[in-house]
């Protein structure tokens, strides 16, 4: 039997752990260092887990609850120190969050990996293998996500097998009021844009009920103006208005998280690459 | 030849077609005595349209005075006689239509440009009566020329949609289906032909309000339809729609 195995132990991760949990996410890469530290200070702890071997750190994992979801979860910051590896810690690490998710009824969780290569290897490539062997299951990629040449591929997994949806949900209801109200830099990418979106109760007499072509085309302007690079947006599967103006101004679908929102509603993700245009 | 109902689902609750059924059935029921006399008479003269009364064209056509030309309100006939009716079957089968066809018009621009587009259809209908018949100095009273606005515009945006029909045959009941372009161009052509045929000296259906108000309707709609939303209505227009995020299916619209 494996000893450093046997003597770790998963509990909660205290504000104490930071500093070493960080340690571990920074020597593996920088961008994702700085995202972390701001996200775990900002977003609290809640939910995030530490491997431990006595009063080291060798690791950590945990899981974010989406917010206006059905019991759908992002895993988070899942990192080991380097020594620790290849030693089942990983998936225990997984193993143990997922039970405690699956208690409490959670529906769906996906993860986020990078395809970010360091010397040819891809240093994300053990992680992702874990993640398929766990039961996950990739459901899209989006190119050039993080960085040119540098990818994103979410992977989903269903608490229960048989929650997985057969029918989109078709919502015919009054279309909602979109309106763009922002754009920022995604957090981890380099030039990577996304506009942000509200809905508005009303409209008014006269008043679009959605963005149109020419809306897009300013957020795309200004995004070029920034020295942005490409644009990401993601929206719930049952807004009908969205998809002439995206496809007008040369938005490209680049897949779908299926039953993001609950069963039947996905998220439907866009890209639009900039540089060629 | 009637119709019961049409396949035609309705995305938004249709409050301007439940409020205008509810003024009209009021209006029958309180200002008209729900028909009995001497309300129906004196209300059909108060609120009743008479050409005459507006235009003082001369009465070329020699209609019966039935009100006296001091009676009415003028102009402002034209609205109060929209929600005026001759009679019960006047009444329920002008509301039947407004029920069966409303509600997808108003699915098409929301409520109140609905009630907008309804009373101009109605004033377009009822000046269409007066200009072919300035002299006339019958009343003239239904929510018909409206409703006809009401059809005009369902003609357009939706042609293709089933319109069930009940067929009565002496004593056999049956129904079939038809687009509503059949439905509701077999009715233009009955008022047309009923417009071209009839005199209008002694009143009846106010067939130029029929078509008046479907022309006013039809034309109108292009105004007045909300784009946005259609975009999900399944059968809007002449071609299948196709749900509007199959535009994705293109390859060229993938990443």
């Amino acid at each position: 039997m494996n000893q450093l195995a046997d003597r770790c132990v998963l509990r909660s991760m205290y504000k104490s752990d930071l500093h070493s949990v960080l340690e571990i996410i920074y020597q593996h890469d920088d961008d994702d260092g700085e995202a972390a530290e701001e996200e775990l200070n900002d977003l609290g702890l809640e939910g995030h887990h530490v491997i431990v071997d006595g009063d080291t750190v060798l690791g950590a994992t945990g899981y974010r609850p989406v917010e206006g979801c059905d019991q759908t979860y992002y895993l988070s910051w899942t990192y080991l120190t380097e020594s620790a590896r290849g030693q089942g810690l990983g998936k225990r690490m997984l193993r143990e969050a997922m039970d405690e998710l699956a208690n409490q009824g959670a529906r769906k969780i996906f993860v986020k990996v990078s395809d970010y290569q360091e010397d040819g290897v891809n240093i994300y490539g053990s992680a992702l293998a874990m993640y398929k062997s766990f039961g996950f299951k990739e459901e899209l990629i989006s190119q050039d996500f993080y960085d040119e040449g540098e990818s994103q591929t979410i992977l989903g997994y269903y608490f229960d097998a048989g929650s997985e949806s057969d029918d989109d949900l078709q919502v015919q209801e009054e279309k909602p009021v979109i309106r763009f109200n922002g754009l920022f830099e995604i957090a981890e990418t380099e030039g990577a844009y996304s506009f942000a979106w509200t809905v508005e109760k009303t409209k008014g007499f006269l008043n679009k009920r959605n963005f149109d072509a020419q809306d897009v085309q300013v957020g795309l302007d200004a995004v070029r103006d920034e020295g942005g690079r490409k644009v990401f947006l993601t929206f719930p599967s049952n807004l009908v208005l969205i998809h002439r103006p995206l496809q007008a101004t040369g938005f490209k679908y680049v897949g779908r998280l299926k039953d993001y929102y609950e069963a039947g509603l996905h998220e439907l993700h866009f890209s639009h690459d900039l540089s060629s245009w | 030849m009637f119709p019961i109902k049409d396949d035609n689902p309705q995305v938004a609750t249709p409050y301007a077609v439940y409020a205008l059924l509810a003024l009209n059935a009021v209006a029958w029921l309180l200002l008209q005595g729900a028909g009995s006399s001497p309300a129906l008479g004196v209300s059909i003269c108060q609120y009743g349209f008479i050409p005459a009364n507006v235009t003082h064209a001369s009465n070329a056509l020699n209609t019966p005075e039935v009100c006296g030309l001091t009676a009415g309100p003028g102009w402002l006939a034209v609205l109060s006689s929209m929600f005026m009716h001759g009679s019960w079957m006047h009444v329920i089968g002008n509301l039947w239509f407004l029920w069966i066809f409303g509600d997808n018009v108003e699915d098409a621009m929301g409520s109140l440009r609905f009630v907008i587009f309804y009373l101009l259809c109605g004033v377009v209908a009822a000046l269409a009566q007066m200009f072919s018949n300035p002299g006339s100095t019958i009343p003239m009273v239904g929510a018909s020329g409206a409703i006809g606005g009401v059809m005009g515009a369902y003609i357009v945006l939706y042609p293709r949609v089933k319109v069930h029909l009940l067929f009565i045959l002496v004593f056999i009941f049956t129904t079939f289906r038809v687009p509503a372009i059949a439905m509701l161009g077999y009715w233009i052509v009955i008022q047309v032909v009923g417009g071209m045929t009839s005199t209008g000296a002694t009143g009846g259906t106010a067939f130029w309000a029929h078509i008046g108000g479907f022309l006013a309707g039809a034309i109108l709609i292009w105004l007045f339809k909300d784009e946005e939303l259609l975009e999900n209505h399944p059968f809007r227009g002449w071609r299948q729609a196709r749900n509007p995020i199959d535009i994705w299916d293109d390859p060229d619209n993938k990443a």
